[in-house]
């Protein structure tokens, strides 16, 4: 479970985000939509302590990101939307430094798994210096969900990934237990897998619903998106 | 018209302005050190005018010395703003002649040269005229300036074939630097400058199979070490694996050999090489243990500081993995710290050869002094590197590192002087200092983890 509680986070005078509060539930699959620049990607960074906030509080599994930092880490798997990696390590090389830093002991057999059904196995031994943007994402994706986090934060998941791989990631996604935030652009996405979607505009949540409802009352997510933009800019 | 050279210089003026005011205590510290070479240049200048000595000052070394540094520094700056650069991709994919982007770019270079020529030449005839020296020599100011364009346009030419398939097209240029260095006047750099130009001209016009060939992809594959570690043995597998794969560890070295012998023999026969009879006397007496402490302290910088540095500030795209994972920041920095105990064993071969020219009676004391020094670059280039994340191996903070460095240890050699002095046995002395140095190498490693924890200022309406 996350909560934000009262976050803003400026950038100078920019104000990213403005007394955002948030209540990600246990086994729920959560979508931030907004336009570039809303503060979709800073949130997400602000709940998984890699990016400090000026005013409020976020809590992981009631730990908060704050003063329990190392505990409420522990409860999150993060794919950020640029995944840099480290370019001289082989993707098998990259998955097991973050194994052993996340202390897995059966870190050989996840990696396996959870390589196979993502599509990277036989690349493994190649330097990620030499892959492809898409490769690069899956060996992201793979190293945020491979200790089976109870909270998983997506910033554009499916981002460079082929369909079938696409197809995959969202399947995982929808059966997965514990909370799920993605980040995206895609009503497509958010309508595949998201139990409930928030807008975002200029650092504010305009809006906070269910997906189910949403697609009822507007016919899909893309309509949704851009009626209730209309509505809220009226 | 010209529009990729007025991109490049507002961007690389935008940069330097951002930089300065990210890193104003940096910045100023360099601009001071500057300032303070050029006064010190001056002085020396009006000191060996004035004393009676039948020392040469040589026109020809000084402009070599200048046209060499011009020279380096304009195959980097090409490197870095067209060969290596991804942002030229816009600019090369539009309607505009590749070759023209490509002079244009060299344009920039260049216009980037002249301007770091004048505003130093400037500057320094402007310190020469306040000790009253004759400053009248428009002649030798000419032929400078043309030194500096003719280096471009070379510097230009092997920064293109360095990095192109045919690297048989490096051997007009390495061939006329060659011809420079056995005439050694600088009369026939200016007469060579239209023969710098053509090659220059023509190395442009083949700019882009250089770019291109420096960007072609590799799929290599390595042999995978897969296990799971400790965290601090997971730091120093992932900080050598990198230094192993980019031939650091070969490359340190081949330096500390070179070193050591290099060293070892300025340290016999220095005096003679370097010193003018005249001043033999007077001078000579203290030649070989500075060259000692040079070979220390050159070891050193490469082996301790450049990694050491290193560390963290090439971790600016990647901080994000270190961030999110649950793993206190001591452990961060104890795991990367202790891949720089491998880089120290690459250090050892300089003793052995620097031994080889002062004795190995020596051996002892030398070997206290490069740990030493090893410590001190750690605990000065660690928390500088954590504090400046991202700053990829910036040259003003590695100047201002060494500079550091070097007052450090000379400092060190003083105390060292004044105890030799009064004790004919000082071994408790050099022991009890080590012991000091790891208990400041503990603080600065946790100094180091604390500039490394993120900085919540939160307000006071926080719940």
């Amino acid at each position: 479970m996350i909560i934000v509680n009262n976050v803003t986070k400026t950038y100078g005078k920019i104000v990213a985000l403005k007394n955002v509060n948030f209540t990600f539930n246990n086994s729920s699959v959560i979508a931030i939509m907004g336009e570039n620049g809303a503060g979709k990607s800073t949130l997400l960074k602000i709940c998984t302590g890699i990016l400090p906030f000026d005013q409020g509080q976020v809590t992981i599994d009631g730990f908060d990101i704050v003063r329990n930092s190392i505990k409420a880490r522990e409860q999150i798997g993060y794919l950020p939307e640029m995944p840099d990696m480290y370019e001289r390590l082989t993707g098998k090389e990259f998955l097991f430094y973050i194994a052993s830093l996340r202390k897995l002991n059966d870190a050989e057999d996840r990696i396996y798994d959870i390589t196979k059904m993502i599509g990277v196995y036989d690349f493994l031994d190649y330097e990620i210096g030499s892959y492809s943007k898409g490769m690069k994402q899956k060996i992201s994706v793979i190293s945020a969900i491979m200790h089976n986090p109870k909270n998983l934060l997506l910033d554009e998941p499916v981002y460079g990934l082929d369909p079938l791989t696409s197809r995959a990631l969202q399947d995982f996604i929808k059966k997965r237990k514990g909370t799920t935030v993605i980040a995206t652009h895609s009503t497509q996405l958010v309508e595949q897998v998201a139990d409930i979607v928030y807008l975002i505009m200029r650092g504010r949540v305009i809006l906070s619903d269910n997906v189910s409802t949403l697609v009822s009352k507007y016919g899909n997510m893309e309509e949704a998106y851009f009626q209730t933009k209309d509505e809220v800019n009226v | 018209m010209f529009e990729t050279t007025k991109i490049i210089l507002i961007e690389n003026t935008r940069n330097l302005i951002k930089k300065i005011k990210d890193a104003p205590f940096l910045y100023l510290m360099f601009f001071g050190m500057i300032i303070f070479s050029i006064f010190i240049f001056s002085f020396a200048t009006y000191f060996l005018i004035n004393i009676e000595t039948n020392l040469d000052i040589s026109l020809e070394d000084v402009f070599f010395m200048v046209f060499f540094l011009f020279l380096l520094k304009t195959t980097a700056d090409f490197y870095n703003n067209f060969t290596k650069s991804l942002k030229l991709t816009y600019s090369l994919s539009t309607q505009v002649s590749q070759k023209k982007t490509a002079f244009e770019t060299f344009l920039a270079v260049l216009l980037t040269e002249l301007i770091i020529w004048f505003s130093f030449s400037l500057t320094f005839l402007f310190t020469l005229s306040i000790f009253k020296i004759n400053i009248n020599y428009p002649f030798e100011y000419l032929l400078f300036t043309i030194g500096i364009i003719t280096s471009s346009c070379i510097g230009c030419a092997i920064s293109i074939n360095f990095f192109s398939p045919k690297k048989y097209r490096l051997m007009p240029m390495l061939i006329l630097l060659c011809f420079y260095f056995y005439a050694s006047n600088p009369i026939y750099v200016v007469f060579t400058l239209p023969l710098a130009i053509i090659h220059c001209a023509w190395s442009l016009k083949n700019s882009m199979e250089s770019y291109l060939f420096s960007k072609r992809k590799q799929r290599t594959k390595e042999r995978s070490l897969l296990k799971t570690r400790t965290i601090i043995k997971t730091q120093f597998h992932r900080e050598t694996i990198i230094l192993w794969r980019e031939k650091l560890l070969f490359s340190f070295v081949f330096s500390s050999v070179i070193t050591g012998l290099f060293s070892g023999y300025l340290f016999l026969y220095g005096d003679e090489i370097l010193i003018p009879g005249p001043l033999r006397e007077t001078l000579g007496g203290f030649l070989p243990s500075m060259f000692l402490f040079l070979g220390v302290y050159v070891v050193v910088m490469y082996t301790a500081v450049f990694p050491g540095l290193n560390l963290f500030l090439n971790e600016e795209k990647t901080m994000w993995i270190i961030r999110y994972l649950p793993i206190k920041n001591d452990t961060i920095v104890y795991g990367k710290v202790s891949a720089l105990f491998l880089c120290f064993l690459t250090s050892i071969p300089f003793i052995f050869y620097i031994s080889i020219f002062t004795g190995f009676d020596q051996f002892g004391f030398i070997l206290w002094f490069l740990i030493f020094s090893y410590i001190a670059g750690i605990i000065i280039s660690v928390p500088l590197g954590v504090k400046y994340v991202g700053k990829k191996s910036d040259i003003l903070l590695l100047y201002s590192v060494s500079m550091i460095l070097f007052l450090v240890l000379g400092l060190m050699v003083s105390f060292v002087n004044i105890i030799e002095k009064f004790f004919s046995d000082p071994f408790i002395f050099y022991l009890l200092i080590l012991l000091f140095e790891f208990f400041i190498l503990y603080f600065s490693l946790k100094f180091s983890s604390h500039i490394l924890a993120l900085k919540y200022n939160l307000t006071s309406d926080n719940s």
